[in-house]
């Protein structure tokens, strides 16, 4: 019946699903792993090739990776030609319709410049907003009880924002909803009247100024347009079919709006996995979602795991017991199931580790362990992962350089990078002082910025010559930077530097002084400029340096958006749009991240990646292993001291007080469905690399670490402790 | 050569490898980040772009039915306020609309994929297929006969189209592809198609995508026409001159460049979103 079947290999029910009418609306459940993803990729192929236009089927994600085997299907299949399957998140879906309607509706949702267009902001725009807003109030003794940076606080109070947003409440309600929760010291009220003042100065501004950040797409679209006739109407007409994935991992307000939608739609398949629900953090809200079964009159179960050998799901359940039993007896052997007839568990072959004294030797231990699976075993690097609760840059660099020294590339996923960490980066900021002396900082470039942005910039210089140059030539003219020429510089100076590198040098100065004489342009242009005309040309640093490039591309891009957007504050300050955005990225505020070094599946590299971001990306691989095992990070929560994610969910009865039983329950049910969602996503065999001192060398012993050992203790034979 | 895995073909990739295989190359399958200048002058090319983005924008919210006087409000700029007094006073035949169509075929083992800024269908059963243009040039016709958007578009709209016209393929002598310029509103380009040309482009875009991927990456070389160079950002890195070439001095005999002058255009990032 459909001959995209050749190409994905479905069981019974799944081909039993896609098989069912076109006008067919279901529920479909089940665990991690169970096949659902793949039936309902066989869903969508079969609706197309049983001729629904693509155009009229919506997939509508909590994440945009969670649509990548959609995506990869639709790429791949021999499909009829046509119109694309539209796939959105609901935020996708806002922005869209917010920018389209934005002129019907502007008015009424309060925004005082109806007649100019929105400005979106990203995350760190936002935080720029909300940093200029909130600084002057520190001041005024806000926040004077917390000890935190303050980066961490805007971004907490944002993120009480979006919790309003998506859980459905009014913005004006957060402080009330945390301080009613709270039954602590009496001073965490007042933190918590703060945090409102501040998002409620925000949201004023965003109204005066036409600024959407996420919040206010969402409540822009949930309030105003979906009960538009126009905007909605289109939203019917257009999308006659939905697909949602990951259905539990959406927020309240989604799974509102799509109670609304489904009985005018012609199909849906709405995806539920058990058990998961891992961004309840940012909103998701499982409980909320498992209310849309009951409109949908097709509800089907799949059992099972298409993805785990029975020794992982053994593992699993073992596991799964044990963090159950907190600090009591032992775990049991599960009946049946989990333990061989000669009394080893089942889960032996699933489970290795071995205990170092001391972090590095763990690490060690790690990368001989992967070198092994690749160059024995011959396990592609791509189906290796190796997960922490955080992955700094430390532990991600050393991982990287041990793996590298067995020849064996290693990709990171860590959504937390800051771009001016990256030397390219650094290097073009020092040169931005230099050609904008009156936008530097009293102290800023130091010689020692100097002497890493020449070792940048020019080809062939070292760091001693770079140093000595920088000692020399770094003038400050009237407080202001300023380059010595090197004609100027000492000759044993130049000899030392040598005549090559001091042309460059020259050729360099030359360029930044030229520009300084001129009207300063916008920092993203002079950036274009200073990289396209002098450092990546043949002799500079940046030639043919593919790696600069690319740091250099996302500091232009964030510069640029930064100026389109913030220009409409700053308007009246008279500061130029640059120096502002260099003193935001000094202070952190502009953490410029991207994620453009790591998008894509990269073949041939080991995956290192916080476990969190591993689950979210929903790839299963063969061998997974779970590094500082002890740490607590594994579950508790960040120090929020503005927020409270549990406590603005639809699910906290009002008035309750949050105690420290709540918070530890919480901590293991959050603990228990990331192992186990872990291991779902692992086929064959889990490493866990343990140290008796943590990476900051202190001994470390929490949950996760403590439920192995009641596994492994109650275990005749340690499993495969080498 | 292998291409990425979410590779796919669009009027603007394929017209890359058309003006020099080395770009199609870095932009395309390494995806290279370069952040050079493109043109000179910079920032008047990104406002231009900027309204060409603004004015596209509210050509849809007009064509799905919002009214030219509330969209009138949000005009504060002259020159889009020109282009937009010109797109009002256009007579558009009557018919079904379908603006920001996206359309999709398979070419050699990969989507070919494009969003058009309109598709008209005539009561007549006429396939009118819109693109504005918002350049200060308008641009010789033989030029814009050979490029790529004119073969791509009516091909695909030809091969992808039968949801819109009950089912049934657009036969090619109904479907027409229409430059309108909002600088020029009395002069827009129209191409007329047939089955012939319907069969040539069928062959050319068939043929192109093969050679594409019959290449080895070192037949990825550098165009011979060093003029494409000064309007790419990537010339520093094929050592092939220092500063961006201004528009101003664009040869006629190459045609105007898209009017946007970002390395990325919007109607790349249209295209290339899903
Ligand atoms: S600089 Fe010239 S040769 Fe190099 S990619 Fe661009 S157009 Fe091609």
């Amino acid at each position: 019946m459909f001959s995209f079947m050749g190409e994905i290999t479905l069981s019974p029910p799944q081909a039993e699903l896609a098989r069912l009418p076109v006008e067919s609306k279901i529920f479909l459940e089940g665990p991690d792993g169970s096949g659902k993803t793949t039936a309902g990729v066989a869903r969508l192929l079969g609706l197309l090739e049983r001729g629904v236009p693509g155009a009229s089927i919506l997939l509508l994600v909590p994440q945009r990776s969670l649509g990548q085997p959609y995506l990869h299907a639709l790429r791949t299949a021999s499909l009829p030609p046509g119109s694309p399957v539209a796939l959105h998140t609901l935020s996708g879906l806002a922005q869209r319709m917010v920018e389209l309607y934005w002129p019907l509706v502007a008015e009424a949702a309060g925004f005082a410049h109806p007649d100019m267009p929105p400005v979106f902001l990203t995350l760190e725009t936002a935080q720029y907003y909300l940093a200029r807003l909130v600084r002057p109030l520190f001041d005024e003794g806000f926040f004077a009880s917390i000890t935190l940076d303050r980066n961490r606080l805007y971004s907490q109070i944002l993120d009480n924002l979006n919790k309003s947003a998506v859980v459905g409440f009014a913005h004006t309600q957060i402080g009330q909803r945390l301080v009613s929760a709270w039954g602590g010291e009496p001073g965490q009220a007042r933190v918590y009247q703060d945090a409102q003042e501040c998002a409620s100065r925000f949201r004023q501004y965003c109204l005066e100024h036409n600024l959407l950040d996420f919040s206010l797409q969402v409540e822009l679209f949930v309030r105003y347009l979906w009960p538009d006739e126009g905007c909605r109407g289109a939203l019917l007409e257009t999308y006659r079919h939905l697909i949602v994935e990951n259905l539990e991992e959406d927020v309240p307000v989604t799974h509102d709006l799509l109670a609304e939608w489904l009985p005018h739609l012609d199909s849906c398949l709405l995806i539920y996995d058990q058990e998961a629900g891992y961004r309840s953090f940012l909103g998701a809200d499982p409980r909320s979602a498992y209310r849309l079964k009951a409109l949908c009159p097709q509800r089907v179960t799949f059992t099972g795991s298409f993805v785990t050998s029975p020794m992982v799901i053994a593992l699993g359940e073992c596991l799964g017991r044990a963090l159950q039993t907190g600090s009591q007896a032992p775990a049991s052997p599960p009946p049946g199931t989990s333990e061989t007839s000669d009394s080893l568990p089942a889960y032996q072959a699933a489970l290795s580790f071995e205990v170092q004294r001391f972090y590095p030797q763990m690490l060690d231990w790690v990368a001989g362990q992967v070198a092994q699976l690749v160059q024995d075993e011959g396990v592609p690097p791509e189906e290796i992962a190796i997960l922490a609760p955080f992955l700094g840059d430390a532990l991600r660099f050393s991982l990287a350089n041990r793996l590298e020294r067995y020849g064996i590339p290693a990709r990171s996923h860590r959504p937390s990078r800051s771009l001016r960490e990256q030397p390219p980066v650094q290097c073009l900021l020092t040169l931005t002082y230099l050609a904008h002396p009156g936008w530097a900082l009293p102290a800023l470039p130091t010689q020692f910025d100097l002497a890493y942005a020449l070792m940048q910039s020019l080809e062939g210089m070292d760091l001693v010559r770079a140093q000595l140059l920088a000692e020399k030539a770094l003038l400050r003219v009237d407080g202001q930077p300023r380059l010595l020429p090197f004609e100027r510089v000492k000759a044993d100076l130049q000899e030392r530097v040598t005549y090559r590198l001091g042309e460059r040098y020259e050729h360099l100065r030359q360029w930044l002084e030229g520009y300084a004489q001129a009207p300063a342009q916008e920092l993203d242009h002079f950036l274009g400029r200073l990289f396209g005309e002098v450092l990546s040309q043949p002799g500079f640093g940046f030639h043919a340096n593919l790696d600069a490039g690319e740091a250099a591309a996302n500091l232009v891009e964030s510069a640029q958006k930064f100026r389109r957007v913030a220009a409409v504050g700053l308007a009246d300050l008279g500061k130029p749009v640059g120096q502002e955005y260099l003193e935001m990225v000094q202070d952190g505020v502009i953490a410029a991240q991207y994620l453009r070094s790591w998008r894509g599946e990269a073949q041939g590299a080991v995956l290192l990646a916080p476990a969190y971001t591993f689950l979210m990306s929903n790839r299963p691989v063969e061998v997974q292993f779970w590094l500082d095992v002890g740490s607590r990070s594994w579950y508790e929560r960040l120090y929020q001291p503005l927020t409270q994610p549990h406590v603005l969910s639809r699910n906290w009865p009002e008035g309750k007080h949050w105690t420290d039983d709540d918070e530890y329950k919480t901590s293991q049910e959050a603990l228990y469905r990331l192992a186990l969602g872990l291991l779902a996503r692992c086929r064959r065999r889990v490493y866990l690399g343990l140290s008796e001192l943590g990476e900051q060398g202190y001994e470390q012993r929490g949950l996760l670490l403590r439920a192995f050992q009641r596994l492994l203790r109650a275990a005749p034979q340690e499993a495969s402790g080498v | 050569m292998r291409l990425p895995p979410d590779f796919q073909f669009t009027q603007a990739n394929l017209q890359d490898f058309v003006d020099c295989r080395r770009r199609f190359l870095l932009r395309h399958v390494r995806r290279l980040a370069w952040p050079a200048i493109e043109s000179e002058p910079v920032i008047e090319n990104e406002q231009l772009s900027e309204k060409g983005a603004r004015f596209h924008r509210m050509a849809h919210q007009a064509l799905i039915g919002m009214p030219f006087e509330r969209l009138a409000l949000m005009l504060n700029e002259p020159e889009l306020a020109g282009w937009w007094t010109n797109f009002q006073s256009q007579a558009l035949p009557e018919g079904r609309r379908y603006p920001e169509l996206s359309l999709q075929a398979t070419l050699q083992g990969y989507r070919l994929v494009a969003k058009v800024d309109l598709l008209l269908v005539t009561p007549e059963g006429r396939a009118l297929v819109y693109d504005w243009k918002t350049s200060r040039r308008r641009t010789p016709r033989q030029y814009m006969a050979a490029r790529l958007q004119t073969r791509v578009y009516p091909y695909l709209l030809t091969q992808a189209g039968a949801q819109f016209n009950a089912g049934q393929p657009f036969p090619p002598e109904v479907v027409e592809m229409i430059y309108w310029y909002a600088g020029f509103p009395d002069a827009p380009e129209r191409f007329a198609y047939d089955d012939d040309r319907y069969r040539a482009d069928e062959a050319y875009l068939d043929d192109l995508a093969g050679t594409i991927l019959s290449l080895a990456e070192q037949d990825f070389g550098l165009t011979p026409d060093a003029g494409q160079c000064r309007y790419c950002v990537y010339r520093s890195l094929c050592d092939r001159g220092v500063q961006a070439g201004s528009l101003d001095d664009w040869d006629e005999a190459m045609g105007a460049p898209d009017e946007s002058g970002g390395n990325l255009d919007f109607e790349q990032i249209a295209e290339i979103e899903f």
